[in-house]
């Protein structure tokens, strides 16, 4: 029995709405969850527009403070303040992460600057790692000194893996990252992704529209609406049996599209 | 009779050095009242050859073609201007950015009246005013916007994504069209509102008669919608037939991969395995390989390869291999 990985208990947002101001309406973004994750496993986060997502997300890398509620990793709270300790070993890629590479840094610089400002290593260790880290994501160390627009898109995909694994995080949050991808690239993606979980243990928080890619990637699920969770557990057992009106709803939204044929 | 009948169109783009050909002798027919995906990873010309169509290209590229017919009447032979004519009475284009293509500064309902054909008005022109106007409202009814009211007033940036795809179909329905261009329709949107803007489509085109050509990057997308699919790769037609003899048998390498990567193909797989796949990805238009340009990436590629493959057609199953999969399946 391996041991908890991130345990979240009691986590809630309630945003304050600005356009009030007497009477300051509140607009709760996410009810209070909990969950734990084991490493080695991928949790799943769906539902539709507007349900908390990516609140959970960002509460998670810590860009937003929660209003209430802790998260533990390996058994240790992380403090919100704490930010460097955090994004050393939570993660996060988003859906567009290609374009948010810096155009004027080459991939050598790219991936030399969070090792900088995160960790002690000399210049050599910091190469060393780089080459090593290019080479788990499937590029070469020749491709060091290339400037990201001589990448194509899944290129660019790679490289902010690369960047997102380079502190050897121990979760790492996909908000639609595979969702803008064409299908062969969000393929090799998946398996890169599986691949990196096998090697180094890696927990993955999985948000996603694509019921497919949840059922094929994920362990558990959990399915979101309004802020709250509607139904939580093992993603073979709620796709077989959704309990909840809204998940089968949105099961059959998809099944109607992807098995009539 | 053919509404649309395309042989070898290319698209080249004018270069100082040598002209690159971003699409490469592409074969298209449509009949009447057909629904046919268009389907290739970004970047394989799809959205270049819709607008090569309806002719919005700048003079930066040049198109050519052996045979553009419409309708029957053979377009190469008319003058350009004959030829938009005729496009813009028949062709409508929803392009791939709608925000991008709604004028930010003016309502939805202008634009709308702006949009609606003066032919279809009669009578004196405060008559025609508010013809105009009742036409707008129409247009919206007929794209499922029931609260016109509100719609008319706003401005693009207060609909959401769902909302603006329907007013750019509205638009695009205001000159009656007989073929439909549909230009990534459901790009960034999930999967509720998805289904709601496919079944708009698929009803204009039950009840109007209206033909539709269905772009997208995402080949298990259009499936359930369409009669027939064309895929391109990197420019170059790759396989072309009905949608059962695409998705069940599909006799190109390339579109054999497309089908076997999809979350659904993998269905019966064990959860986490590994998804098949191409090794590498689509080219850049500078270094486009000789032949048959998915060949660096093909499991069956051979000596022959760097031959640009011939247009085999079994039974109106077109494919352009030279290794075709066809006996693998018996
Ligand atoms: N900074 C903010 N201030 C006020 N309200 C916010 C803020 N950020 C998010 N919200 C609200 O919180 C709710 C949840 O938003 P969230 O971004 O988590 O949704 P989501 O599930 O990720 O949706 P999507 O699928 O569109 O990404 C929404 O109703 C949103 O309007
Ligand atoms: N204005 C332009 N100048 C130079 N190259 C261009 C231009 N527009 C498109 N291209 C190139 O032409 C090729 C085909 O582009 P096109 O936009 O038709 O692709 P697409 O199949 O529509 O892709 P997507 O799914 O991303 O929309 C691409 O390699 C692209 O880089
Ligand atoms: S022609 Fe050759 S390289 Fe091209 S798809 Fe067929 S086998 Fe592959
Ligand atoms: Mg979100
Ligand atoms: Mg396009």
């Amino acid at each position: 029995m391996s041991t908890v990985l991130l345990q979240v208990s009691n986590l809630s947002k309630t945003y304050k709405d600005k356009n009030y101001w007497f009477n300051r309406k509140c607009v709760s973004a996410l009810e209070p969850i909990s969950f734990d994750i084991m490493p080695h496993k991928t949790l799943a986060i769906v539902g539709e527009t507007g349900s908390g997502k990516s609140t959970i997300a960002k509460l998670l890398v810590g860009a937003e403070l929660p209003t209430t509620g802790d998260i533990r990793l390996n058994g240790q709270t992380l403090a919100p303040g704490n930010f460097k300790q955090r994004c050393q070993h939570i993660r996060m890629i988003f859906q567009d992460s290609g374009t948010t590479l810096n155009p004027s840094l080459t991939i050598e610089q790219l991936l030399d600057e969070p090792l900088q400002l995160n960790t002690k290593l000399d210049e050599v260790e910091r190469n060393q790692l780089i080459r090593e880290t290019l080479q788990k994501v499937g590029l070469l160390a020749d491709h060091m000194s290339f400037y990201p627009h001589m990448f194509s898109g899944g290129q660019k995909q790679r490289i902010s893996l690369a960047r997102a694994i380079i502190l050897k995080p121990q979760v790492i949050i996909l908000d639609e990252a595979l969702a803008a991808l064409d299908p062969s690239l969000r393929s090799q993606m998946i398996n890169l992704l599986l691949d990196l979980q096998q090697q180094m243990g890696l927990a993955f928080i999985l948000i996603s529209h694509n019921l497919g890619i949840v059922r094929h990637f994920s362990d558990e699920m959990m399915v979101m609406c309004e802020g709250a969770v509607l139904e939580f557990g093992k993603t073979n057992d709620i796709l077989k049996k959704p309990k909840h009106k809204y998940t089968k709803k949105l099961i059959m939204s998809q099944r109607f599209q992807l098995l009539n044929r | 009779m053919n509404l649309i009948d395309i042989r070898n169109l290319s698209i080249e783009l004018k270069t100082a050095s040598k002209p690159i050909f971003a699409v490469d002798r592409v074969n298209l027919t449509m009949k009447e009242g057909e629904v046919r995906g268009l389907v290739g990873e970004s970047g394989s010309g799809k959205s270049l050859l819709a607008q090569a169509i309806v002719g919005v290209l700048d003079e930066k590229w040049r198109v050519d073609a052996d045979r553009f017919h419409w309708r029957g009447n053979d377009l190469m032979r008319l003058s350009p201007a004959e030829r938009k004519a005729i496009i813009t009475k028949d062709v409508a284009m929803i392009f791939q950015e709608p925000m991008a293509c709604l004028d930010p500064t003016t309502s939805i309902g202008e634009q709308l009246e702006e949009a609606v054909d003066a032919e279809q008005l009669t009578g004196f022109f405060w008559q025609k005013r508010q013809q105009r106007k009742q036409a707008a409202i129409n247009l919206l009814h007929k794209v499922g916007i029931k609260q016109h009211e509100v719609c008319v007033k706003s401005f693009p940036h207060q609909l959401t994504d769902a909302l603006c795809q329907r007013v750019m179909i509205a638009m695009a329905l205001a000159r009656r069209p007989m073929l439909l261009i549909a230009d990534e329709p459901t790009a960034a949107m999930e999967s509720t509102n998805q289904g709601q803007i496919f079944r708009l489509l698929a009803s204009l085109n039950q009840l109007k008669n209206m033909s539709i050509l269905l772009i997208s990057h995402d080949l298990e997308n259009v499936t359930h919608w369409t009669n027939t699919i064309t895929v391109m790769y990197s420019g170059q037609f790759v396989e072309a037939g009905t949608t059962e003899q695409i998705f069940n048998q599909p006799y190109h390498p390339y579109t054999r991969a497309l089908v076997d990567s999809s979350p659904r193909a993998n269905r019966m797989i064990p959860n986490k395995s590994r998804l098949m796949t191409l090794p590498g990805s689509i080219p850049i238009l500078q270094h486009l390989p000789i032949g048959c340009r998915l060949g660096p990436r093909c499991p069956r590629a051979q000596q022959k390869c760097v031959h640009a493959p011939k247009i085999k057609n079994f039974h109106s199953h077109q494919v352009s291999c030279h290794f075709p999969l066809k006996d693998s399946y018996s």
